[in-house]
């Protein structure tokens, strides 16, 4: 069985040890940061730090080296912002560290996304994410959207201040059945509820899947407006993302 | 407003201005006020007033009629013109999407990147968004001198949001915190230039929105870039002071109180009875009733029900938690009003004053 010593990174090892208290969490990320090199290690430490350039540079390098890109993504970058997350979520760190970090996570996926592009990597889905209509808030969408790239996904990016109408012509012009509608103003919230409406409207309701999220947004409202599922931040947002993928089988 | 519909108490005997006044500062009232501190516009005031979003943003008098309507059809005890939140940047060159009847105004575009470019424009009390704010507070203050006025401003942290954009702000808080110290430093003129200015106009009280809540930054944060800030605030505002910051604050209401805000607007997410205990009599109170789900989904009992809950808890007034979504009912907000009657009818032993239960023994930490 791994040890947190087995892990050479001392500043992961630090991570694991005094930020993540759940076992299977712990026991989780020990065995995969055990797996992961040396030098993976050391870009998700770089990442937890917010150190984009250290990012950059040893994205670069390790392509360079021949380290294939998804074991880049998933072993560096995704299990760095995967602590990072959980940090958030339990209340060591707060958003402005969590941007800092996602500007680390985007300098190695500058290099990684293009390669991936190329390769012809399948993504387990399209997702449609947008802020609702009123709302100009997008730092809890953007978030999202780069854990669910980073997750695999591709992601239609609508863009902050989206009307029913526009998330409807998304879905009709992608064929995308996964959307995400982010608010951050509870007197934006209820446009939620006019999407959900809309898409009602136009006969398509039953052909998509709605998630929702937002600092005021609820799993209880999300009910209300007729949403499928609410995440709390941006990785329970991928993991329901990966839930409603196998509904909608796109 | 009937007799019929909203019946005076017996011993009711203080102006809604006055009741405002002393319940923010702690003080005797003869009924706990209910309040509009954000918003309560709704469509259907849009109608009662036949003055809507966004024209009525821009056109004092439009405003004032329908602030108005919080007195005139929900029976509150104040009155709070400035429904958006941008007052100051909209004068501060910010672009602004001024909105439609159904949505709210927000800043579409920021224009801000060195803090040292900053300059608070010569007429900047004389632009669109201020012309329209004062003149509706200058009406209101004419047409209703016995009702609370309740003035918004947006201080420098959240001026600053607008102004730089909200992401670009927050990383620097880590990056390069001198800049956003320069920021704040900057941009703190603009927002007490507003502060005063609503004042003068007529305002009984300032709102003073910076949004350092939990969902966004740590306790220290806004110890190491608010706390003096806010405490130089107190000294220079001139006026009765309201501490408005969005989301889960329980963790900083302590800083609040010691900033020396008179009175503090909270939100649903923090527990009324623990922001008591926090905040002792060192600070007033006003909030909490949540919007998404109390307000706007729920009916006239919820809010009823969650107007006493929060009343219970011993808090000096009861208001919305935020501006309430427009498609709210009214008659869902009359429940504020006539909890808040109710509630002081049951707690005035010698039936002149309020006197709040002891609050609950012991937090749940």
């Amino acid at each position: 069985m791994v040890q947190l010593s087995d892990i050479a990174n001392e500043t992961i090892r630090a991570e694991i040890e005094e930020f993540l208290e759940r076992p299977e969490e712990i026991e989780r990320n020990v065995e995969l940061f055990t797996r992961a090199s040396p030098s993976m290690q050391d870009i998700a430490a770089a990442l937890i730090e917010g150190d984009n350039e250290t990012v950059d540079r040893l994205t670069a390098g390790a392509l360079a080296d021949g380290v294939p890109a998804l074991e880049i993504m998933d072993d560096g970058l995704i299990a760095g912002m995967g602590i990072v997350g959980i940090k958030f979520r339990e209340g060591y760190v707060f958003v402005p560290e969590v941007l800092v970090s996602a500007r680390a996570m985007k300098a190695g996926m500058a290099h990684i996304e293009p390669i991936l592009a190329a390769s012809g990597v399948e993504p387990i889905g399209t997702v449609i994410m947008g802020t609702v209509q009123g709302d100009l808030h997008d730092i809890g969408k953007n978030l999202c959207i780069m854990m669910l790239r980073g997750g695999g996904f591709t992601v239609i990016d609508l863009g902050v201040n989206t009307s029913p109408d526009e998330f409807l012509a998304a879905v009709k012009d992608s064929e995308a059945r996964l959307i995400g509608m982010s608010a951050l103003l509870t007197t934006t919230m209820p446009n939620m509820a006019r999407t959900v409406e809309a898409f009602k409207d136009a006969g398509l309701r039953d052909q998509v899947r709605f998630m929702v999220g937002g600092a005021p947004v609820t799993p209880e409202f999300g009910e209300e407006v007729g949403a499928d599922g609410y995440g709390k931040d941006a990785l329970d947002c991928v993991v329901l993302a990966k839930q409603m993928a196998l509904q909608v089988r796109r | 407003m009937t007799e019929e519909q909203y019946p005076r108490l017996s011993g009711e005997w203080m102006t809604p201005r006055r009741r405002f006044l002393s319940a923010l500062y702690g003080g005797r009232v003869d009924k706990v006020p209910a309040m509009t501190l954000s918003s309560v516009i709704t469509l259907e005031a849009m109608e009662i007033a036949d003055a809507a979003f966004p024209e009525a943003h821009l056109d004092a008098e439009k405003m004032a009629r329908l602030a108005a309507t919080a007195h005139e059809n929900l029976g509150l005890d104040t009155v709070m013109p400035v429904f958006h939140s941008q007052l100051e940047a909209d004068a501060l060159d910010a672009s602004t999407w001024w909105g439609t009847k159904d949505n709210w105004p927000a800043v579409d575009d920021h224009v801000l990147t060195d803090p040292d470019d900053f300059k608070v424009p010569s007429d900047y009390l004389e632009r669109r968004s201020f012309k329209a704010a004062l003149g509706a507070i200058r009406l209101l203050r004419k047409r209703y001198p016995d009702v609370g006025i309740v003035g918004k401003v947006y201080g420098a942290w959240s001026v600053g949001f607008h102004m730089v954009g909200i992401e670009n702000f927050l990383m620097d808080t880590i990056l390069d915190p001198d800049k956003i110290r320069r920021y704040l430093e900057v941009l703190l003129p603009a927002s007490m230039m507003s502060a005063h200015a609503q004042l003068e106009a007529g305002a009984d009280a300032i709102m003073w929105c910076d949004h350092a809540n939990r969902e966004l930054v740590s306790p220290d944060m806004y110890r190491d870039f608010l706390l003096e800030m806010h405490q130089q605030i107190q000294a220079e505002v001139g006026g009765p002071s309201i501490l408005h910051c969005c989301g889960e604050t329980t963790d900083r209401i302590d800083y609040f109180a010691e900033a020396g805000w008179d009175c503090f607007h909270f939100e649903s997410q923090v527990d009324p009875v623990k922001a008591k205990e926090i905040a002792g009599d060192r600070m007033s109170l006003f909030g909490n009733i949540n919007n998404p789900t109390v307000l706007f989904s729920g009916d006239y009992e919820d809010c009823y029900e969650a107007c006493m809950t929060v009343l219970n808890a011993g808090v000096q007034g009861v208001a919305p938690e935020g501006s309430v979504p427009l498609g709210t009912k009214m008659e869902v907000l009359a429940a504020l009003a006539d909890s808040a009657r109710d509630y002081s009818n049951a707690h005035r032993p010698d039936g002149r004053f309020v006197v709040h239960d002891p609050p609950a023994a012991g937090g749940d930490d």
